[in-house]
């Protein structure tokens, strides 16, 4: 009985056609409502990785007289950064090394091969990186290991009787 | 059940008491029960569907080998429960992490047992799975029909990596923060993509903040909707395709599911889940001081699921570090991936599949040997304090 009615009403409103026109639309609803969800909320948390902040400037370090020649110092200094959501004080470190002949170094401790923390070894003059054995020389040149190329360099300045670095 | 229901209260002479009602009131509990059941099952035909299960006809040969998923599945319904509890505890801010987890440790009653639970639960699944992945692999077991259960395993596979990956960052201690610093310095070297991917990963250039609101909604929203719906797929191949039996088939009669496959599962289940509260009860995890950026004193090293990795990153020469962070691993995945289709033998016998035994078992003993290296070799001693604390701090903007 069900199914006569069923046949009736299938024999006078589908065909082949229609059943194939409302399934595209269907199909075409569905791909808006999941592309009108899904293309904002990408958007959304995405949104920090398209964002580069440019946090940079001149911090003053060290007493122009504290770094003797030839010696390497690990200076810790703190900074005011935006974080996400919040303002946070953080804290960064910085290698100083004053040449022979005067002039100041200051180097990235971020290992160029993975990010980790190099160490200044004193007896050997190097830095060692932890994580995977890269070397560097006084300079940050590499010298063996992993890493693709040597510790980066930040600017240096001597002013008003102070040791200045330039964070980018 | 019955028998232990219908036991009738005796006079002190011996005598059952009502011994003319007791029992067709009995029968009258049961019938009523029965009534229940039925309308249940005729709504839902859940009890069919369980006894259906139940009764599958397991090939002979069958044993403990095939403990594991079920072993696997019980320890991620732990990770669940567990990682739901820690979460009532834990706040995800740079400001409170490391605290909310010490005070979950240190404070809150049973805290340190459910968050050792929960750390040694990741180790012993991690063990659990590549066993898992072992067995079927030198059994054969993913050749067809069962072509599409190996593919949703491997995904489970790397579902669990992330999970453990975006777990690790959650504590926020020393060892959390250099190990996702790697993590997602090794996501940056993929190539085109990776400066970006980097940046997605972290929420910004540096770990911070959005790293760990990210991370925390991956490990806690994104990976267990994911992980079900995996799971829910590769059980429903496993019994719509049903067990792969032993290698050469053995003689004798199929034993049903229940009660004898089921009781070695759960002789399994409880050996397991011995060792990990064992494990939770006996070693506290640890936490190490607080996520410092400046900190040179800390030697990264991640967990022992991923020091084989570690340990390829130091045998990259320089400029080819994309080959120990992408091109090795990546070759791995997609080999697992495409296993079913490279190994084209009819046969599931080892014997007759030669080339992808070995090559397997190189595979197996690379890993293995530098996952060993990693254990044995000792971090380097902290270096000596040398670094003097600048009291600049400057507003960025």
């Amino acid at each position: 009985m069900r199914n006569n009615h069923l046949e009736q009403i299938s024999q006078q409103t589908d065909s082949p056609a229609r059943r194939r026109v409302l399934g595209w639309l269907v199909g075409i609803i569905n791909l808006g409502v999941i592309g009108g969800v899904i293309a904002p909320v990408l958007g959304f948390i995405s949104s920090p990785a398209r964002r580069r902040h440019g946090q940079g400037g001149w911090i003053p370090l060290l007493d122009e007289q504290a770094l003797a020649p030839g010696e390497v110092r690990l200076v810790t200094y703190r900074r005011l950064v935006k974080d996400g959501y919040m303002m946070a004080e953080h804290r960064y470190s910085v290698y100083l090394y004053r040449k022979t002949d005067g002039s100041v170094l200051a180097i990235d401790p971020t290992c160029p091969h993975l990010g980790c923390r190099v160490e200044y070894k004193e007896r050997k003059s190097r830095y060692v990186c932890p994580c995977h054995g890269g070397v560097f020389d006084c300079d940050g040149n590499l010298v063996s290991g992993s890493p693709p190329k040597g510790l980066t360099r930040l600017p240096t300045r001597v002013a008003e009787g102070k040791i200045w670095i330039q964070r980018g | 059940m019955a028998q232990m229901v219908h036991r009738p209260v005796r006079t002190h002479t011996g005598e059952p008491v009502d011994k003319h009602l007791a029992a067709p009131e009995a029968e009258t509990r049961r019938g009523r029960l029965q009534l229940l059941r039925d309308w249940i099952e005729e709504r839902t035909g859940i009890f069919g569907f369980i006894k259906h299960h139940l009764d599958e006809p397991m090939p002979p040969g069958v044993g403990w080998w095939q403990t594991l998923g079920n072993l696997l599945l019980t320890l991620l319904l732990i990770q669940f429960v567990t990682g739901f509890a820690l979460a009532m505890f834990y706040a995800p801010t740079p400001d409170h992490a490391h605290q909310s987890v010490k005070h979950i440790t240190e404070n809150v009653p049973l805290g340190a047992f459910i968050r050792g639970l929960h750390h040694w639960g990741s180790s012993l699944i991690m063990l659990v799975v590549v066993l898992h992945i072992l067995r079927v692999f030198f059994w054969g077991a993913y050749k067809k029909p069962r072509e599409l259960t190996w593919l949703v395993g491997v995904a489970i596979f790397q579902v669990m990596m992330a999970f453990a990956f975006t777990g690790y960052l959650l504590i926020w201690d020393q060892k959390a923060y250099w190990a996702t610093v790697v993590g997602t310095r090794i996501a940056g070297t993929v190539p085109l993509i990776g400066d970006w991917l980097l940046r997605f990963l972290r929420g910004g250039d540096e770990v911070g903040a959005y790293s760990l609101t990210r991370f925390y909604a991956i490990h806690i929203m994104l990976l267990p909707v994911v992980l079900v719906l995996l799971t829910a797929i590769h059980l429903y191949l496993v019994r719509r395709l049903h067990i792969a039996g032993p290698v050469v088939p053995q003689k004798g009669e199929p034993q049903p599911f229940y009660p004898y496959q089921l009781f070695r599962d759960a002789v399994v289940v409880l050996v397991g889940i011995g060792v990990l509260m064992t494990c939770a009860l006996l070693f506290k995890p640890a936490l190490y001081p607080v996520a410092d950026p400046a900190g040179i004193e800390f030697t990264p090293r991640p967990e022992w699921y991923f020091l084989g990795l570690y340990e390829l990153l130091k045998l990259m020469p320089p400029k080819l570090e994309v080959l120990g962070t992408v091109v090795i691993p990546g070759l791995i995945a997609l080999g697992m991936i495409l296993l079913p289709w490279l190994d084209r033998s009819p046969s599931r016998h080892p014997a007759y599949r030669k080339w992808v035994i070995d090559l397997g078992l190189i595979v197996v003993f690379l890993i293995g040997t530098l996952t060993l290296k990693g254990i044995l070799s000792e971090p380097p001693a902290p270096p000596p304090h040398t670094a003097q604390v600048s009291s600049s701090v400057q507003a960025s903007r």
